[in-house]
């Protein structure tokens, strides 16, 4: 609790009238939590449906049912032609080779952005923004021809080595104006202490945008988790598919489907991502406790 | 410092370049490999569920072990990612060797230069091929993609509902379009609409081209243009009104829902409807949906007699061989073995349809479970009374049945008259085709 | 500083201790110009060139010069998307925005059990693109859905949200503003590198809570704000995923989901008309260029940057 809400709430308390300083807290509280009921509901509903026979659950949808039962995770677990632990390996691989990718070149591209001066700096930069605004549609059949052409296709180095290259300019756009928000003070002092530029970066930098690169760690690792195209296109060979596309592998548009199994293993493959988010959360905690300026 | 970027621009001209040169020639795409050993490796692909990945995949570690100098990978994922992907790797040069091929997408490969003449694939026998069921994979001289399994157009009926309403399950060997409605009309009522009568035709461009083969036209005609006029286009969307109008289907917006929800969220499939239109392979997995026994019927006509109702043998599915694949022999005896092989046979049964080959066929019906059977039963039984193969669609055709649903919506929302509706939807349709 | 104005000291003014350092830029920079030069600009090109060509995927492209760019004038199902798209992005994005920036205020101020919050309002973005939301959508809004349940015990009479054209869409901007967790966690994240000793000496000064958040905490977030918009509207125009797996790839009912680059998918891979869809997808590059620079000039008016 902030010091004013202690504050008002022991005033509140000595006096024992019911002001809105003390109920405010509740107020907060009741609405928060109906939002995130109703936030959830969708959530709620596939937890439950992944509980109950698969063909079941658009006969009789609702969520308040009995006779909950984890069949379809038992079954679905081993339903493709590998175990579903396969495919969450394959998706972790891909995920922390792009994470790594990320964090590194964005950090530094960012950084020369932000920071240093160089010729053409504004040309890049208005290029790097015209790298997020062009649809991934039209540039991926080019793309995969060249990879084809360097015979990556079928391995994870179409999904990696991008990212160890910056191309998710959202991040290296997002780092920037993180960077921004640093005053340019302490790198000056550390400049004055003889710091040169890479040490500012380690240094000062760095550890001041733990907030941004947090964002970046868990961005990345959902939306690459979650990457269904990209991954569709270029794992080619059944042993190396990732989450995503195994997840629609239960389904077929056409006859029958495994809804059961579908969502008991999207459940199970939302468990990482969510962990990852939980544990990533107190990264974003962190903050500038004090000006840094001794 | 000035070299380096000029350097970097050269080296992505030339690696453009070199990708744009990859696309119209024969640069060295993997389609499949093979070693000094002779042994040869083939990627298959197919669209489907879990439980036709396990089938094929049991077919082909049967065959691997058959032929140990062959390894096939397969390549399989769902419905929409999967033309996605194909078009990728066509475009690439690196195209699967064999490859499930659709009727909506079978002429834009074919045409265009893509598939495999299997007629003149060494290797593939379609002798034992019921007659019919060639057609449709057929045309310019060469056969492109060949039938995997037979379906036709159906109206299947929940005989619980049609207990509840206390209404008979016709003749469909006599009924006409208007006795459908007038029964789908007394199914809504006698059950105070908790139950309606039927889903809605015009979902499918299928329901056109019976509707088009009954009144002696056809959706399209053999040399790719479309064959049904304006006349009788607007008397389909007609019918689509008076069906309304009669409540005999849903509302608007429950029909528009339901072009597309998944099969499993179907009205049909949740027990809200009495009789839906479907593809007679899909009976398995409608039953599985609403858990009851389900019954086909053919397609009502216009005269009263089934013989004239304008059903033909589809393929709801085919094989399809690339044109660029280093192993056409190969390729072509594993399409044999899927097609004409008994034992592939029983595993596959009836999954992706009725076995066109009749001896796989005959081999295959006394093992089939009840619901597969009543469909293979049901192809049975219109065999005698057929209309000429119907023609697949021409290149910029496969569209279609996305393009009369968005019309099929306005009529019923009444947002266009059936006649307005029906020259903007040919128009439409006329400018996609190439 | 503004960020226009910072732009405009690039220009060859020097600020005051600031030299360049060509090497030590071009060095921080090495790998994004790699990826840029190897990965992206390549690709970028290609689909450039192949806007001016009728490419089908399958044979080698035709050159047809402008063709496709004046085919783009009479296309009316184009012009409808551009309707739709528009429309999504004018409503969808500042709703979003305002709700993920409320929460995330309400967040920060220390509630009781805020991690355990953040986390559940993060949940919904997680499930923004997977197979599985089309079928919870439906399971919201559709003609017996939840929505409609909710609404027959008040005894509204519910419709087909997701099914009559006039709706479909807002159904649409919901999801989006239902996925607010993107925008929320930055905005937390910008909200947590604000020195508290700013706010200590206003509390000092006797500032309330409503003058704090005016004065302190807003032009202090205005960079992560504008960071927020600008992306935001971004991806609010090339929004493909909810569009596509809500409406089963077709833009319906009746194309009133048929955002542009749903369409442009449609025509590149669903028509064969590759040549055609490139040059969509570089129009929407243009649209977006000109917004995004538009949010660039009006910045230096509300955006104000620490350095």
């Amino acid at each position: 609790m902030t010091t004013e809400t202690l504050r008002t709430t022991v005033a509140a308390r000595r006096t024992g009238v019911v002001t809105w300083a003390r109920v405010r807290p509740l107020v907060i509280h009741v609405v928060l939590a109906a939002s995130a009921l109703v936030m959830l509901y969708p959530v709620i509903w596939m937890v439950v449906s992944s509980l109950r026979p698969g063909n079941e659950i658009f006969r009789d949808p609702g969520i308040l049912v009995k006779d909950l039962r984890i069949d379809n995770y038992r079954v679905g677990w081993n339903a493709l032609t590998e175990p579903f632990t396969r495919y969450l390996l394959n998706s972790a691989l891909v995920v922390l080779g792009s994470i790594v990718g990320n964090l590194v070149s964005c950090s530094m591209a960012a950084y020369a952005f932000a920071r240093l001066e160089f010729t053409a700096k504004k040309f890049w930069f208005a290029i790097m923004l015209l790298s997020i605004m062009l649809p991934i549609h039209v540039v991926i059949v080019p793309q995969y021809i060249l990879f084809s052409n360097l015979g990556w296709i079928n391995t994870v180095l179409p999904l990696v080595v991008p990212k160890l290259l910056a191309t998710d300019a959202f991040f290296v756009f997002l780092m920037v104006q993180f960077i921004r928000g640093i005053p340019r003070e302490l790198d000056e002092a550390a400049r004055i202490d003889g710091c040169g530029k890479a040490s500012i970066f380690l240094r000062i930098i760095l550890p001041l945008m733990v907030p941004a690169l947090a964002t970046t760690t868990i961005f990345t690792f959902i939306w690459t988790w979650n990457d269904f195209f990209s991954q569709l296109i270029y794992l080619t060979d059944p042993h190396m598919y990732t989450v995503p596309v195994a997840l629609r592998g239960f389904v077929d548009s056409t006859s029958s489907s495994s809804w059961g199994s579908m969502f008991a293993m999207s459940v199970v493959s939302l468990v990482p991502v969510f962990l990852a988010f939980l544990l990533g959360q107190r990264f974003l905690i962190k903050g500038i406790a004090t000006t840094g300026i001794k | 410092m000035r070299h380096i970027p000029r350097a970097l621009t050269a080296l992505a001209l030339a690696t453009t370049l070199l990708a744009a040169s990859a696309c119209g020639g024969d640069s060295g795409g993997p389609g499949g490999s093979s070693d000094a050993g002779g042994k040869v490796t083939l990627r298959f692909t197919w669209w489907g569920s879990d439980t036709r990945t396990k089938l094929t995949q049991q077919v082909i570690d049967a065959y691997q072990k058959d032929h140990p100098n062959v390894t096939i990978k397969g390549e399989f994922g769902e419905w929409s990612g999967y033309w996605d992907k194909l078009a990728t790797t066509v475009a690439a040069n690196d195209a699967p060797d064999i490859i499930q091929m659709d009727e909506k997408y079978l002429r834009e490969y074919a045409d265009r230069g893509a598939l495999l003449d299997l007629k003149k694939a060494q290797g593939l026998d379609t002798g034992k091929f019921e007659p019919d069921t060639l057609g449709a994979g057929e045309f310019d001289g060469g056969l492109y993609g060949l039938n995997a399994g037979i379906n036709s157009f159906a109206v299947v009926v929940n005989p619980a509902a049609f207990k509840t309403a206390g209404v008979a399950i016709p003749d469909d060997t006599t009924w006409t379009w208007d006795d459908f409605s007038r029964i789908a009309a007394e199914i809504t009522t006698k059950t105070g609409g908790k139950i309606t009568g039927t889903g809605a035709l015009g979902t499918n461009e299928a329901g056109l081209n019976l509707w088009a083969r009954q009144n002696g036209e056809s959706l399209w005609t053999k040399d790719g243009k479309l064959g049904v006029s304006p006349e009788k286009t607007t008397d389909f969307f007609k019918y689509v009104l008076k069906l309304r109008d009669a409540k005999a289907i849903p509302s608007a917006e429950a029909i528009s829902q339901d072009m597309n929800a998944s099969l499993d969220q179907s009205a049909f499939a949740t027990g809200k409807l009495a009789m839906s239109f479907i593809w007679s392979n899909q009976l398995v997995a409608f039953s599985k949906a609403t858990g009851q026994q389900l019954k086909l019927l053919r397609i009502p006509s216009a005269d009263g007699k089934a013989a004239d109702n304008g059903s033909y043998y589809k393929g709801s599915m085919f094989w399809s061989i690339s044109s660029r694949s280093k192993h056409q022999k190969e390729a072509a005896e594993f399409v044999n073995y899927l097609a004409n092989n008994t034992a592939a046979g029983d595993v596959l049964l009836a999954e992706r349809g009725v076995p066109p080959n009749t001896e796989v066929r005959a081999s295959v019906t006394p093992k089939l479970q009840p619901a597969d059977a009543a469909s293979a039963k049901f192809i049975q039984d219109i065999g005698k009374d057929l209309g000429d193969p119907s023609p697949a669609p021409p290149v910029g055709g496969g569209q279609v049945e996305k393009i009369i649903q968005r019309y099929t919506t306005e009529v019923l929302f009444g947002r266009q008259a059936p006649d307005a509706a029906a020259k903007a939807f040919l128009d439409e349709v006329n400018g996609e085709l190439k | 500083m503004s960020a226009l104005g910072e732009l405009g000291s690039l220009r060859g003014k020097k600020t005051a201790g600031q030299k360049k350092d060509n090497l030590a830029g071009y060095l921080f920079l090495a790998p994004w110009l790699l990826g840029l030069f190897l990965i992206t600009i390549g690709p970028m090109l290609a689909s450039l060139y192949l806007s001016f060509t009728d490419y089908n995927l399958i044979q080698a492209p035709k050159w047809i010069g402008l063709e496709n760019f004046t085919r783009m004038l009479s296309d009316e199902r184009l012009h409808n998307s551009l309707r739709v798209t528009f429309t999504y992005v004018f409503v969808s994005v500042p709703l979003q925005l305002a709700i993920a920036l409320l929460l995330a205020v309400v967040l920060d101020r220390g509630v009781r059990g805020m991690a355990f919050y953040r986390s559940v309002f993060y949940l919904p973005s997680l499930l923004g693109s997977s197979v599985a939301i089309a079928i919870l959508w439906r399971q919201v809004f559709g003609t017996t859905g939840l929505l409609n349940q909710v609404l027959d015990v008040f005894g509204i009479e519910g419709k087909g949200w997701i099914s009559d054209p006039s709706t479909a869409l807002g159904t649409l901007v919901v999801l989006n503003v239902w996925t607010f967790g993107s925008p929320m966690v930055i905005f937390l994240a910008g909200l947590r590198q604000i020195p508290t000793m700013y706010y200590e000496a206003a509390s000092v000064d006797g500032a309330g809570v409503l003058r704090r958040f005016f004065s302190i905490t807003l032009p202090l977030l205005t960079p992560i704000i504008f960071f927020n918009l600008v992306l935001q509207i971004i991806h609010a125009f090339q929004s493909f995923t909810q569009a596509f797996v809500v409406s089963g790839g077709s833009g319906g009912p009746s194309d009133s989901t048929m955002f542009f680059t749903l369409y442009l998918y449609d025509r590149g891979f669903g028509n064969f008309d590759m040549g055609y869809a490139s040059a969509m997808a570089w129009f929407l590059l243009v649209i977006i260029g000109i917004f995004t620079a538009a949010n660039f000039l009006l910045s230096k008016y509300w955006v104000f940057y620490d350095d």
